[in-house]
């Protein structure tokens, strides 16, 4: 059946057309829900398969829980006995449903070392990271726009010239050196923040203050990378033909950007912006190291030497989630962003 | 809609900068308000409990917060290393060394009001020495045959043999913690003891907070909320202490770290005993390491003087053997017997067959003291013809690898267990000592000995007999080094036990001339 073109459904008003129009969007709608449907069965593949790996990966860790809760005191029955009771000895398929069983429930499991539930570890670390990622992302955008707009706008003048320059700096600046250089200048030498630490949110206040530093550390070097998209994306919009079709009509170069410009520059940025999200939870693992902050990275990397494996199966297992959940979402959204997308199953 | 929009991005950016600016300008500098309060004292430390239940991990940093400060054993160690009665006030040994008699100290009871009573000592002690307990030392008091109460306030122990180490053992590890029996199912997330601070809350790996226990029968301690903080870095720790965000380090991880503290008046450098043995461990059963004479070059080698010098920043006792000076039978004649000699070293080791060296690998776990003296044995090792291959592994891996396995041939390891000269009679410890089961076999006539003059007598034989072996090498007996702001008082002057013991600590004020005799420091 042939499609009638999108133009004449925007104009139709006979009942003939009418009928066409519904037909069509009903098919629109059932082909959103089918592509919709195949990329979340793509994303739960994904994330059974991730789990198999990070299972395995683990698990065959030189390096029991028993071992390391037993120290120097460990003697092979002794860790026997350890590895019994904390029901370590099952099949390493048993090990595996039960776990996945458990995340299937919401259920996170008691760490082997600590006996404390992992869901409440993770729950009260996220309490840091996820305020920390968060601003670090808001800086990022502060910082990464407006630079990226005017060094487009300013394309071929000195100012855009240094504008570049600055944001290629901070690019190959790693996040570590940048959070090490700004606590000596920002809380040693001023004592403006703390240097470490994180005080709890019973005074938000300084919980924000306490996480300004680390999310700037993030977010600066974000800033950097998002305005080189920025940059590239608009200069892209205002070299392209429609764009000097608007401005012949009399408008000028920021009005043509916006009606026009701005959601063509956004698609490549979306997926730019959601990539670094998911890259700076990695980062703020380093970050919260730097910084002494009791989030989701000092958790895991305690964990790892504690040889806590449920506990950083649970936090991989989770980043990973975190990483193709927004990843589908991203993959989503360009349906809504761009009609053209929309227009083909 | 466009500048609906445009205020999607707009709004919310403009009060998050006008947010931020608020909190930066209206916060007073952070170190003045987190700083403690007068009666209350953040401790950074490096090594963060990986549990909070001292009866099911071996972690000495377990103990460091909860022994001594929130559970209490009928005897403890003073920081000096003496046996001193606590939840007893006194106790009484049989003349054949088979059965001890406690005297429970009265007006006990736990914070969690519960009053400590003759049967709840009997069933910490029954735990601990049960088989299937899962105490990570229970192997210390498998000797335990009986535990009764004759009486509300008499606890009689039973040994299956004389064993002149139990009443030590009984204080210095968690074996001898006293429990409340209504409270172990939970002692992983709400540690209840009888000691002078109560358990209040943690994060895990950053802090654990307590606060001063109201019902203490010793009365009520000075400070009234303590907080441990752990720190990755000794960097950002040092930073910490020198801001005022801490006011101690229990022990400096680098003992270098010392000289930006030592002569500022700001602070207090104590340095006290430790049982601690810094060891070059030496495989014994690996090709040439099997060989006396070449362990003997290895331990003329090494210039122990030199390592504690760099490595201990100085701080410390050069050993010869599995000893420290408090150990009863501390015999100083065998710290000489390897005294640095290349030469010596050379010669024992054409002797043995390798005049033109031989490789070694030297695997290093990740702590301070390891990592610093790794390549100053390397380098002295080289210069006798033995060369040296470093490996770096992480402390899960050293277990596992190291000391399970045995899968080594040199490391660097602080085997901080107290009186572990036992260790040498067993044949399946990780340095393979060929002479084991004599040493087995004087250890018992050791502890079974009629007086304690003979008993350690037979420990000193042990001492010289592991030494002339050259079982390992012995680098040194390091010291606890603790830095405080000066204002601190009553910080324990060693870490003989494991506890970081705040019993007497306060900000300001005297200490009690016990406290004093005790080795807490004014």
């Amino acid at each position: 059946m042939a499609e009638p073109h999108p133009r004449s459904v925007e104009r139709g008003c006979g009942s003939a057309i009418h009928e066409v129009v519904m037909s069509s969007a009903q098919r629109r709608v059932s082909d959103a829900m089918w592509s919709y449907a195949k990329r979340v069965a793509v994303m739960i593949a994904t994330l059974f398969s991730s789990s198999l790996v990070i299972f395995v990966a683990l698990n065959i860790l030189p390096g029991s829980p028993a071992e390391v809760i037993l120290g120097t005191q460990s003697t092979p029955s002794a860790v026997r006995q350890l590895t019994v009771a904390l029901g370590l000895n099952k099949p390493m398929w048993r090990l595996y449903i039960g776990w996945l069983g458990g995340l299937l429930h919401g259920d996170f499991g008691t760490s082997y070392i600590s006996h404390l539930a992992i869901g409440g570890l993770i729950g009260q670390a996220m309490t840091v990271t996820g305020p920390l990622v968060l601003m670090a992302l808001m800086m990022g955008l502060l910082i990464g726009l407006p630079l990226g707009f005017a060094g487009a706008l300013r394309n071929g003048k000195l100012s855009g010239s240094v504008i570049g320059g600055v944001s290629q700096i901070g690019m190959a600046v790693p996040t570590v050196v940048a959070g090490l250089l700004l606590i000596l200048i920002l809380t040693v030498k001023v004592r403006l923040f703390p240097s470490s630490g994180f005080p709890g949110w019973s005074d938000p206040f300084q919980a924000i203050r306490a996480l300004l530093l680390p999310a700037f550390t993030l977010g600066v070097v974000e800033g950097a990378i998002f305005s080189r998209y920025v940059r590239a994306s608009v200069l892209e919009q205002l070299r392209s033909d429609y764009l000097r079709t608007a401005r012949s009509k009399g408008l000028t170069i920021s009005q043509a950007l916006r009606r026009h410009g701005l959601r063509n520059a956004a698609i490549p940025l979306i997926t730019v912006v959601a990539l670094e999200l998911s890259g700076l939870v990695v980062g703020a693992i380093l970050v919260e190291n730097v910084f002494e902050l009791p989030g989701i990275g000092l958790l895991l990397l305690q964990s790892v030497n504690n040889r806590d494996l449920l506990t950083v199966q649970d936090i991989t297992m989770l980043v990973a989630a975190l990483v193709l959940v927004i990843n589908m979402l991203v993959d989503m959204s360009y349906r809504f962003i761009d009609p053209r997308l929309r227009m083909t199953p | 809609m466009r500048k609906f929009r445009v205020c999607i991005v707009t709004v919310p950016l403009a009060f998050a900068l006008v947010g931020l600016g608020l909190v930066v300008s209206a916060s007073p500098p952070f170190a003045a308000a987190s700083g403690a309060a007068s009666d209350s004292l953040v401790i950074g430390s490096q090594i963060a409990p990986p549990a909070l239940d001292p009866t099911a991990n071996a972690s000495a940093a377990i103990d460091e917060v909860f022994d001594y400060n929130v559970y209490q054993h009928l005897v403890q160690l003073d920081p000096k290393g003496a046996i001193i009665p606590v939840l007893a006030t006194g106790y009484n040994e049989s003349s054949d060394g088979l059965t001890y008699t406690f005297k429970l100290r009265s007006g006990v009871s736990f914070s969690n009001g519960d009053p400590l009573t003759a049967a709840d000592v009997v069933f910490s002690l029954k735990r601990a020495a049960n088989a299937t307990s899962g105490y990570p030392y229970q192997p210390l008091v498998a000797d335990v045959s009986t535990v009764t109460s004759p009486s509300t306030d008499t606890v009689v122990v039973t040994l299956t043999h004389p064993d002149s180490q139990f009443l030590y053992d009984l204080a210095a590890y968690s074996n001898g913690v006293v429990l409340d029996p209504s409270t172990v199912a939970t002692l992983a997330t709400a540690p209840i003891g009888t000691g002078p601070y109560v358990f209040q809350s943690q994060v895990s790996n950053y802090d654990i907070a307590l606060t001063a226990n109201t019902k203490y029968w010793d009365g009520t301690p000075k400070l009234s909320a303590v907080t441990f903080r752990y720190f990755s870095s000794s960097t950002t720790l040092d930073s910490a202490l020198k801001s005022g965000e801490i006011q101690v380090i229990d022990n400096l991880a680098s003992a270098q770290d010392v000289s930006q503290f030592r002569g500022n008046s700001a602070y207090k450098v104590i340095s006290g005993p430790t049982e601690g043995k810094i060891d070059l461990t030496i495989n014994d059963s690996y090709g040439p390491l099997k060989n006396l004479k070449v362990r003997q070059a290895i331990a003329y080698a090494t210039n122990k003087k030199a390592v504690l010098k760099i490595d201990g920043a100085g701080y410390g006792t050069v050993i010869g053997s599995d000893q420290v000076p408090g150990d009863p039978w501390y015999t100083p004649s065998v710290n000489k017997t390897y005294a640095y000699s290349p030469a010596k070293a050379k010669k024992l080791l054409a002797q043995a067959g390798y005049k033109h060296g031989f490789s070694l690998t030297l695997t290093v776990p990740p702590y301070g003291y390891a990592e610093t003296a790794a390549p100053l044995i390397q380098a002295e090792l080289a210069a006798v013809g033995i060369k040296v291959v470093l490996k770096n592994i992480a402390w899960a891996l050293w277990i596992s690898k190291v000391f399970e396995a045995h899968g080594y041939q040199l490391t660097i390891i602080n085997q901080v267990e107290a009186r572990d000269i036992s260790e040498y009679g067993d044949c399946s410890y990780y340095w393979k000592y060929t002479g084991c089961s004599q040493v087995s076999k004087m250890l018992t006539i050791a502890d079974e000995a009629k007086t304690p003059a003979a008993g350690v007598a037979e420990f000193r034989a042990i001492v010289k007999k592991i030494n002339e072996a050259a079982v390992i090498d012995w680098l040194y007996n390091p010291d606890q080094l603790t830095v405080a702001a000066k204002d601190v008082v009553g910080l324990p002057s060693g870490a003989v036990a494991e506890s970081f013991n705040l019993s007497f600590a306060s900000i300001g004020g005297t200490l009690s001339a016990t406290a004093k005799s005790e080795g807490f420091v004014n």
